[in-house]
């Protein structure tokens, strides 16, 4: 870059979306976001030669650069690699040192990280190996109610009365789904129902592990503002807004510890 | 000479015993068939039968027991079910009697079925054991056991072998107990994975004389290492108390995963671990109330409220200098499971330090989710231990 600034990469290769983001000495650089499709090690590749490009930036300017999410072992270009519990407590503390709890949405898993003041991790939880109350949860669904993943969040807005979803399990709530399709049931009152039970599911395993009053939700799940409302209700908080993406918080975190890790070097 | 490579898979392991077994059989021996910690195996030594276990640790057998026990079942149980009837463990068929106790409802169910395939002796083991009753109880089917063994053996248990048997059982605890205590030391003089390959082959023996000698060897070689500083791996790496189960070999995944993610595991609690090796039979007692005695102090998740357990945990932190602490459950224990809230409690709340719940089973279909919960576990205690050196310096 003509200013010279030292840039530092973060790349976060989730497990339906790889994000990544370049950080310089003044902040946020660029960030790109993409389908990971089934290959993540090219996803990596490719959104990290994406956030290059929007830099106007090549390799040999990354000072350092730290890999995250489940695809970071397969990325052979990254200086080190961090886990996304700490990539997204950094992330979060990076754009407001206030917040003490991250809740994070992904597309296979969700997780409750407390903080420490400094940023570093304090305690977590996360939900066992199973789709439900994660963002495949969604997808799954959105599919069987022939709806856009992205848009589910929105037309939620007009149900009247929220569907009773009774299953956890993906595999049965779609039957669920379904039924209450063929029952005559509105996909509005549908959409808010797999809402409440996402919420329902990841306030629970919060709850466990006990919130703070300065919680931000971020990942991919949390631009759905069915869930993120139907959460806020469950936990009786309010979510401190970051101003940034909340699906990048995590390879922003990455990026944050990139530059940590080089001056520490 | 005792070899001190951990390289034998567990099926190994059993195979070679089971030959040494059969050679033994030849010879007029008899095998006791034991499945947990609270079999007192000085009355199988003071019948002169050769005690086995034959706890299932491994995945292979479970499908053969899904065919009868319900999947949703704890691994143990149904790996243990699944060895004794899909023909392809070598020692099951070399027991002539299993001993077996009402530990877990599981476990207890199942008996009932094993009780097809050999015979079988079930334990009625007491679950509020501070209570006087109990001890009473469970000093009486001490003395129904032995009615059992002898019948089954066709041998005579007297108070004279008890006692003899009972000598070489706290001679193997000492040397246990010595062999654990080296990890104290900072860093360790051996992995926890070499550790557990090592002392579960060790305890796969016929001859227990050369048990008795392979753990002094093994002893012997960890002092030489301390003496000469040759540490296992560097000080850097966090020291992890483990507890609950998981710590022996071939049920050892996560535990293996947590030193390959860079920790190091510096002492296991719980089953296979050092629960209670510290506890010795006393010898100057009658030797069936002795071993009552001892037996009952075991710390499994079956009884209740098991203040030992958290008095163990609480003072094995301290003496291990420990960083963090994991505790692993079988999918379905709900014992252990519930159990490891209080754990969680007073790993967090009295001591501070970060704690790991883990449930998991026998397969390695999790073992990416599980990487990431112990990376991210062994962070906290990194990162956060260099800010806090940070802060301390800003300060």
């Amino acid at each position: 870059m003509a200013t010279g600034d030292a840039l530092f990469a973060g790349i976060d290769v989730g497990s339906l979306t790889a994000k990544s983001v370049l950080m310089g000495n003044n902040g946020i650089v660029s960030y790109a976001v993409m389908d990971t499709g089934t290959n993540p090690k090219k996803a990596g590749e490719t959104v990290f030669a994406k956030v290059l490009h929007e830099a106007g930036s090549e390799r040999p300017e990354i000072r350092y650069a730290v890999g995250t999410g489940y695809g970071r072992v397969s990325l052979s270009f990254v200086d080190r690699t961090i886990t996304e519990l700490t990539c997204h407590a950094r992330g979060a503390h990076f754009l407001d040192p206030s917040i003490r709890t991250v809740i994070d949405i992904g597309g296979q898993d969700s997780k409750v990280i407390n903080l420490n003041a400094d940023g570093s991790m304090f305690d977590f939880v996360m939900n066992d190996k199973c789709a439900a109350g994660t963002g495949r949860f969604l997808q799954v669904m959105a599919r069987a109610l022939e709806l856009d993943l992205e848009a589910m969040g929105t037309f939620s807005l007009s149900a009247r009365k929220p569907s009773r979803i009774n299953s956890t399990c993906t595999v049965f709530a779609e039957s669920e789904v379904v039924s209450l399709l063929a029952s005559g049931e509105a996909k509005q009152d549908i959409v808010a129902g797999l809402h409440l039970s996402v919420a329902r599911r990841v306030g629970n395993m919060a709850k466990r592990l006990g919130i703070h009053e300065r919680t931000v939700f971020v990942g991919g799940v949390a631009k759905n503002v069915g869930v993120r409302n139907a959460l806020e209700d469950f936990l009786e908080v309010h979510f401190t807004p970051l101003g940034e993406d909340p699906q990048i918080i995590g390879a922003l975190g990455a990026a944050v510890l990139a530059k940590g890790q080089y001056l520490k070097e | 000479m005792t070899d001190l490579k951990a390289d034998k898979t567990i099926g190994e392991v059993r195979t070679d015993v089971a030959l040494q077994i059969e050679m033994a059989k030849d010879e007029g021996k008899k095998v006791v068939g034991l499945m947990c910690s609270y079999f007192p195996i000085e009355m199988a030594l003071a019948a002169g039968a050769i005690p086995v276990g034959l706890c299932g640790t491994t995945e292979e057998p479970i499908a053969a027991a899904e065919k009868v026990l319900p999947a949703d079942q704890c691994p143990m149980v149904k790996a243990t079910y699944g060895r004794s009837v899909n023909n392809t463990c070598p020692l099951f068929p070399l027991a002539d009697c299993i001993v077996g106790e009402t530990t877990c409802d599981g476990r207890k169910k199942m008996y009932e079925l094993l009780a097809r395939e050999k015979p079988m002796h079930v334990m009625d083991l007491p679950q509020k054991p501070e209570e006087k009753e109990a001890l009473e109880h469970w000093t009486a089917e001490m003395g129904k056991l032995k009615v059992f063994l002898e019948e089954q053996l066709d041998a005579e248990i007297t108070d004279e072998s008890l006692r003899q048997a009972i000598k070489q059982t706290n001679k193997e605890r000492a040397l246990l107990t010595e062999i654990h205590g080296c990890r104290k030391v900072h860093p360790v003089p051996i992995m926890a994975g070499e550790l557990v390959g090592l002392t579960t082959t060790f305890g796969y023996c016929v001859d227990r004389d050369n048990y008795t000698t392979r753990l002094a060897t093994l002893l012997d070689e960890l002092k030489r290492r301390i003496r000469d500083k040759e540490f296992a791996c560097s000080p850097d790496r966090p020291r992890i108390l483990w507890t609950g189960l998981g710590n022996s070999l071939g049920c050892d995944k996560v535990l293996k995963l947590v030193e390959e993610c860079g920790g190091v595991v510096v002492c296991q609690e719980g089953c296979g671990g050092i629960t209670r090796l510290e506890d010795p039979v006393d010898e100057d007692k009658d030797p069936v109330q002795a071993l009552a005695e001892r037996y009952l102090r075991v710390t499994c998740s079956c009884m209740t409220p098991n203040t030992t357990r958290f008095e163990d945990i609480d003072r094995l932190i301290s003496e291990y200098n420990i960083q963090g602490v994991i505790d692993l459950t079988w999918q379905f224990c709900h014992t252990f499971n519930i159990e490891s809230y209080r754990v969680g409690e007073l790993v967090k709340e009295k001591h501070g330090l970060p704690f790991l719940h883990i449930i998991t089973d026998f397969s390695q279909s999790d073992v990416g989710q599980l990487r990431v919960r112990i990376e991210g576990f062994l962070e906290q205690i990194t990162l956060g231990r260099k800010s806090a050196g940070r802060r301390g310096a800003q300060s």
